[in-house]
């Protein structure tokens, strides 16, 4: 498979703190690649490069083989990358309707996003109950299926996830990582950051683990999860 | 980037939603509306000149706040300069009938289109701040302005004061409250009509995402920095445009009250209507625009009574007086 997403040598910084240095990864059309790694290694700060909130010092970030690394940030969401962001930001005032909606704010084909809309609520059945409610009034997990829902409301190729797992009980938790795992099945590209790493070490199928801003370890998931050092350090057996 | 699009997503054949579902008016609403209608048509047979000037003050203040609805309400930014572009309409209109004879209608686009302008480039600024910062630099912004207004001698006529001539279209002349009415009643609706309209278009969504988040606006593609900056724009030319309207029916105009008061006593409007609705922002400001008229007979306290006023509604209902209102009969029917 070529590569949809290339990231080569990414440095970025927050003021005069260094949060990336020489960051690189690829992630292959059609698969999910977890990012890993403790707070504050740079994961978060990673995606953020990506679609372009967070501005690239150097290095290079290729999508479909076309620069992004000095594009407007609606401009990579108009190409097809989509950031789910961590910590439930849903539009809290908006109906869960207005956010699935929002999440088509770029595009222009208006009889796609009304059959997209049907076919996010067909993943996410319990949504379609609460198209009404304030989107605040959701319960933890149900805005972790909004936020993801909203994301595919902008037709993404390639999802970056930031921490689906976050404030989840393990139940929710195993059923969002069903959800994640259809969509992958169904075609979608999944770069996905997580700090819980069993569960996401057993959804992805190749691994980096970032520490302190660099890259300290990739290989094939089912690899890393064998592997002792990853065992003590992240998987805490 | 592509035209490759993805097909992730089965299709299905199930009953379609319809999207962008246009927003239901509540009957207190259409009640409201139907109110203020009949009142407006009313009005200039039953009641006096001084009655009138009131009316045509508090339809400037509902243009004004209407502006101040779209950047605090909508947008969530706390911009504190709304006096200034106020002045800059008033002042821009005023020279362009007093200096150069223009029509009203063109030197009120012209004090529309002038404000505007500022607010853009002052909001290019203003608005790499957020929050307190973002607050202070309009209120520097604010009192600038007026120290300008009171010492640019040659344009404003500086702590004398400016007169403003007559307001005129051809033959027309705009000489009394009572002629001035309808001209300031229309351009009223028509700044409401437009407030609708920009709250329901993609525009108005996205003021709303950057409002709720900045960062899920970001994801969604939404460019947050120059949502800001039209939210910011439009309002100073609504301020702009409210400017001109009291020009048309006032005959002076001194920087004293072109001041931060100003600026305090329409944001009190639009947070005592209820900050985020259209009716909130109208409602407000008539209100509160009679309640500040009453409070004339007593200057002295009639900014103590102004500051109780806001520190009761934040406590008490901060969604303002209509949310309150609706909440309370809703609590009575239901027993």
């Amino acid at each position: 498979m070529p590569d949809l997403l290339e990231l080569a040598g990414v440095s970025a910084s927050y003021g005069r703190i260094q949060a990336l240095s020489g960051v690189s990864l690829s992630v292959p059309e059609g698969s999910i690649v977890a990012l890993l790694g403790s707070n504050g290694a740079g994961k978060t700060t990673t995606l953020n490069t990506i679609s372009r909130l967070v501005p690239v010092q150097s290095g290079s970030i290729r999508f479909d083989g076309k620069a992004v690394e000095s594009m407007a940030s609606h401009k990579v969401v108009e190409g097809g990358v989509v950031q789910v962001p961590e910590g439930r930001e849903v539009f809290r005032d908006m109906s869960v309707r207005e956010n699935l909606e929002m999440g088509a704010y770029r595009r222009k084909d208006a009889a796609t996003v009304r059959a997209d809309f049907d076919r996010v609520l067909d993943y996410f059945p319990k949504l379609r109950d609460r198209l009404q409610q304030r989107a605040g009034t959701l319960s933890g997990g149900e805005q972790q299926m909004l936020l993801i829902g909203r994301a595919l409301m902008a037709r993404p190729r390639l999802l970056l996830l930031d921490e689906p797992s976050l404030g989840l009980s393990p139940v929710l938790v195993q059923q969002i990582f069903g959800i994640i795992d259809r969509l992958n099945k169904d075609g979608l590209t999944i770069l996905l950051v997580e700090q819980n790493a069993a569960v996401a070490l057993s959804t992805s199928s190749y691994a980096y683990i970032l520490e302190n801003g660099e890259m300290a370890l990739q290989g094939a998931s089912d690899q890393l999860r064998r592997d002792d050092s990853v065992r003590r350090t992240y998987l805490g057996h | 980037m592509s035209d490759k699009t993805a097909t992730v997503i089965p299709a299905s054949d199930t009953e379609r939603p319809r999207l962008a579902a246009p927003e239901k008016m509540p009957v207190t609403q259409i009640a409201l509306l139907a109110f203020v209608a009949a009142a407006l048509v009313v009005l200039p047979f039953v009641v006096t000149g001084y009655v009138l000037y009131i009316a045509n003050l508090l339809l400037v203040f509902i243009v004004l706040c209407l502006g101040l609805h779209l950047v605090i309400g909508e947008t969530g930014q706390f911009a504190l300069a709304h006096a200034a572009f106020y002045g800059i309409g008033i002042y821009s209109s005023g020279l362009a009938g007093n200096a150069f004879g223009w029509p009203f209608p063109l030197s009120m686009l012209l004090a529309g289109v002038v404000a505007g302008a500022v607010g853009v480039v002052i909001g290019t600024v203003a608005l790499r701040m957020r929050d307190i910062y973002l607050a202070l630099a309009t209120f520097a912004f604010g009192e600038a302005m007026q120290w300008v207004f009171l010492n640019w001698d040659q344009v404003t006529g500086g702590p004398n004061g400016l007169r403003i001539s007559p307001a005129r279209l051809g033959d027309l002349e705009i000489l009394t409250d009572r002629q001035a009415y309808p001209v300031v009643v229309f351009v009223t609706l028509l700044m409401i009509a437009l407030t609708i309209v920009i709250s329901r278009s993609r525009v108005g969504r996205s003021f709303r995402a950057v409002r709720e988040s900045d960062v899920a606006a970001m994801a969604m593609g939404i460019p947050v920095r120059r949502a800001k900056i039209t939210a910011f724009g439009l309002s100073a030319f609504y301020a702009g445009v409210a400017g001109s309207m009291f020009a048309t029916f006032s005959t002076y105009i001194h920087p004293d009250s072109l001041g931060f008061q100003t600026t305090i006593l329409a944001l009190t409007m639009v947070v005592v209507g209820g900050l985020g609705s259209i009716t909130g922002a109208v409602g407000g400001a008539i209100v509160f625009g009679l309640i500040s008229e009453f409070l004339r007979q007593t200057p002295s306290y009639q900014e103590i009574i102004y500051g109780l006023i806001l520190i009761v509604f934040m406590m008490y209902a901060p969604r303002g007086l209509f949310a309150f209102i609706r909440d309370q009969m809703g609590r009575i029917t239901r027993g």
